[in-house]
Formats: C-alpha cells, sequence, structure tokens
C-alpha cells in the first residue's frame, strides 16, 4: 500500500460532512474529487487520518440554470462544466478554461468546489471566475454564507473558508446582452501543464460602442489570482489604444509575480502586458458577439 | 479502515475486502491480477493505468477503491470476447501502433471512451482527447492512424462499440 492508512467517513448529507470534519478538527480533511489530495497522500506530503467523502452525499455535482445565472455544484467535474450545452452558450471561456486543465481523465475526476478549495496560483477557473462576478455559497458549523470570489482567495493555498467549512456550489450571473469574456492561457512547458499565465478580460458595451463596465483578472502571476482594481476610468471610453496603454500600465503596478519554473519574474510581467493587451484588443475588434 | 466492497468489474460482480487507503489500481493488479492497468507516473499525466468507470476514461492510479463501488468498470480485459480482440485492438495491430506496448491498454481504452462519445472525431479531436495518453516510443502518428481505421470499423458496423 502507498498510501497510509486512514479511515474514509462516508456522510449522508452535508450537514453530517461539516460535523465529522468539526469532530475531527485537523485530522480530517475533505474529500471532493481527490485529483490533488489523494495524490499527495500517495507522496505522502500529507496525511489525514480522516478523509471526508463528499461524492456519498447525493446531488453535489449538479449544474442548474436559474434566472439570473447559473449555479454549479460544488461536485460538478471539470468535464461536466466543459461540456454543459448551457455553460458553453452562456460562459464559452468559461467552459474553456476548465477544458484546459490536466487531461480528460482529470477532469473526468477533479471538481470544481475542490479547484477553488485547493487555490493553487495557477489553476485556470479563477480568472474567468473573477470577471464574470462568480460567488461561492458555503456551509460551515456557523451555517451557510456567500463569498464573492474576490474575496475568497487570500493567498498561497489559502481561501476565505474557515475550519470545518465546505463549498456548496458556484454562482455564475448571467452577464448583460451586449457583453463578451474571453480567457487567454499561456503555456511555456507542455499544453497540459498548468499555465506560466492566464489572463480573463469581460467588457459590456452601451449601443454606441462605448465601454460600459470592463474587468481584467490573472493568474499564474503570484500566490493568488487577482481582479485588477480601478477600472472605472474606462466607463463611456472607446478602447483605443490611448485607453488600453493606461489600463497596461495600471496592471503593470498592481501585479506582482513570482519566478517559477514556468517564467521569471521579469518574465511574467511581459507576458501579462501582452496577454492582458491580446485580451483586451480581442473583445474592442468584436461585435459583442453574445 | 478495512471494509467489505462490491466492485463492477467488466461485467461481474466481485466481493472483496480492501482497505480504505487501497487505490483502484492497486485492487485491480493485486486482487484481480488484471495486468492490463498499469502504474507508471503516479499522478495522472501519463495514463498507463486508465479504465473506464461508468464509460469515462478516468486513472486508476489516484482513485480510492472505496470510492468505486457501484460504478461500472472496465480494463482492457473487458474489451475482447475470449481470443477474438476488439476491433479498436484489431486496427492498433493492424496499423502497428505499438511498439513496448506498455501503454496500449490506456490508448485503447482511451479510445474507446473517444468513439463512444464522438464517433466522428476529427483528427483534431482525437489528438486533444488523446494527449493526456503519452507513448514513450513516440508512435503518435501510427496511434492516430490506428484510431481513424478503428472509426472507420466502427462505422461499417453500426453495432459494434
Amino acid at each position: 500500500m502507498t498510501i497510509r492508512s486512514f479511515d474514509l467517513l462516508q456522510p449522508r448529507s452535508l450537514q453530517e460532512a461539516v460535523e465529522f470534519l468539526h469532530k475531527h478538527g485537523d485530522e480530517a480533511r475533505a474529500l471532493a474529487g481527490g485529483t490533488t489530495l489523494v495524490i499527495m497522500m500517495k507522496q505522502r506530503a500529507l496525511h489525514y487520518p480522516y478523509l471526508v467523502d463528499l461524492q456519498s452525499i447525493q446531488g453535489l455535482d449538479g449544474i442548474k440554470n436559474e434566472a439570473d445565472g447559473i449555479r454549479i455544484g460544488a461536485l460538478a467535474t471539470h468535464r461536466k462544466v466543459e461540456t454543459w450545452p448551457e455553460i458553453r452558450r452562456a460562459f464559452p471561456c468559461l467552459a474553456q478554461a476548465f477544458g484546459y486543465i490536466g487531461n480528460v481523465r482529470v477532469r473526468q475526476t477533479a471538481t470544481v468546489g475542490g479547484n477553488l478549495a485547493h487555490a493553487d496560483y495557477r489553476l485556470d477557473p479563477p480568472p474567468p471566475l473573477l470577471v464574470l462576478g462568480a460567488e461561492v455559497s458555503t456551509l460551515g458549523p456557523q451555517g451557510s454564507r456567500t463569498i464573492a470570489l474576490k474575496d475568497f482567495f487570500s493567498g498561497m493555498y489559502e481561501t476565505a473558508l474557515g475550519p470545518s467549512e465546505l463549498i456548496v456550489d458556484v454562482k455564475v450571473p448571467f452577464t448583460r446582452s451586449n457583453s463578451q469574456a474571453v480567457y487567454l492561457r499561456y503555456s511555456t512547458l507542455s499544453a497540459n501543464d498548468w499555465p506560466c499565465l492566464g489572463v480573463a478580460a469581460y467588457l459590456a458595451k452601451n449601443e454606441n460602442g462605448r465601454c460600459t463596465d470592463l474587468r481584467v483578472a490573472l493568474g499564474g502571476l503570484a500566490a493568488r489570482p487577482l481582479l485588477i482594481d480601478g477600472l472605472t476610468f474606462t466607463k463611456d471610453q472607446i478602447l483605443d489604444r490611448d485607453v488600453i496603454d493606461r489600463l497596461l500600465d495600471l496592471a503593470d503596478q498592481q501585479i506582482s509575480p513570482f519566478s517559477d519554473l514556468r517564467g521569471t519574474e521579469w518574465y511574467k510581467r511581459r507576458m501579462a502586458r501582452l496577454f492582458v493587451k491580446q485580451a483586451l484588443e480581442q473583445l474592442s475588434r468584436s461585435e459583442s458577439v453574445k | 479502515m478495512k471494509r467489505e466492497i462490491t466492485l463492477t468489474i467488466n461485467g461481474s460482480n466481485e466481493r472483496m475486502t480492501i482497505d480504505d487507503a487501497d487505490t483502484l489500481l492497486e485492487v485491480l493488479r493485486d486482487q484481480l491480477k488484471l495486468w492490463s492497468v498499469r502504474e507508471s507516473c503516479g499522478v495522472g499525466a501519463c495514463g498507463s493505468c486508465t479504465v473506464l468507470m461508468d464509460g469515462h476514461p478516468v486513472s486508476s492510479c489516484f482513485l480510492l477503491a472505496a470510492r468505486s463501488a457501484g460504478r461500472a468498470i472496465t480494463t482492457l480485459e473487458g474489451l475482447s470476447e475470449g481470443r477474438r480482440l476488439h476491433f479498436i485492438q484489431e486496427a492498433f495491430v493492424e496499423e502497428r501502433a505499438l511498439q513496448c506496448a506498455y501503454c496500449t491498454p490506456g490508448f485503447v481504452l482511451s479510445a474507446k471512451a473517444l468513439l463512444d462519445e464522438n464517433p466522428h472525431a476529427s483528427d483534431e479531436e482525437i489528438r486533444e482527447y488523446l494527449a493526456g495518453n503519452l507513448c514513450r516510443c513516440a508512435g503518435y502518428a501510427d496511434i492516430l492512424r490506428a484510431v481513424r481505421s478503428a472509426q472507420e470499423k466502427r462505422a461499417s458496423a453500426p453495432a459494434r462499440s
């Protein structure tokens, strides 16, 4: 046996899962798809005497259309999101981002909730979810709450989730009719690898083609994905070269890339500028297809 | 913790005692002696431990066997009928899409899942779907040809799957 022995606890409800986690404290961990946790336990980088199996709870993997958005259950797999027709229609960049991860087997197993709770800085879904204004619903010992995704990531592998608190689902609100979002990912190693960086951008325009709402988020650069601040100056502007240059300078001030296997700090800063520019140019060229 | 589970492997129910920490790969190899399921990278990147779970490809090296109860597991051994090879296996042999063959079971199972899901997959879609199966003898061109040939075999005899 390669994994050190542990007990797999199989709750029948979310409430019971929270109780198990609460009871065992640091000795227990919630297990979603297991694509990270099981591998890390196999490699003996981590060990928990108890794993709380969230797959044993019915109904956590659904994807539901609501009046104002799509609600994705925490246990929905990446593959399900990637191939779900309504998500491909409403949020093509999100389906694309989930489709970039690992390979088809990993996507068949890894879950949306696990992806966010793991909070690895190189994951693809956070940037598009940030520009789309997603929010996370949770259940913990203190009850349930909703956390805007922009307040969710707090550091390297760290989130706003409290002890024994679980993600229940992720809600992605429908965007305005005259809007579009893109996600660009740049790999410096193999295509199946984590990205060197990922850039998501969202643009809503009025009938005169002027910007009413612009959002930009970057992943892969630093300890957590970042939604760029202070873009209100773009309101009522056309995305011309001046506006784009000003935005690129602003983004450059806010990012703090670190060097890793996939690029040095210097390189990532240059690439961030290039890919944000490409994303904005794609959005400003498009006739707001939606 | 030890537990008794029933796994549905290649259509038959197998009752067995496992440990919660056992991976599906360990149970398939060590208890059921299904040698087509192979560990290589151990982290889900290479595809040599691929099995089908309810028809979809998964990496058995990091799935817990305890969580596989009640799901239909297919290994390469479940494709052939007696000594008669499955048509995807035939295609791999005819196109010589193997050299050392360590990766072949994973490729054949992934190809089966792909063709069941998308019978008319384009070359691009085949490449994309199989991108997570690695062949270090670098037989990729032959493998692509084998999958295309299997696609034709499947189309000419629609009852095949």
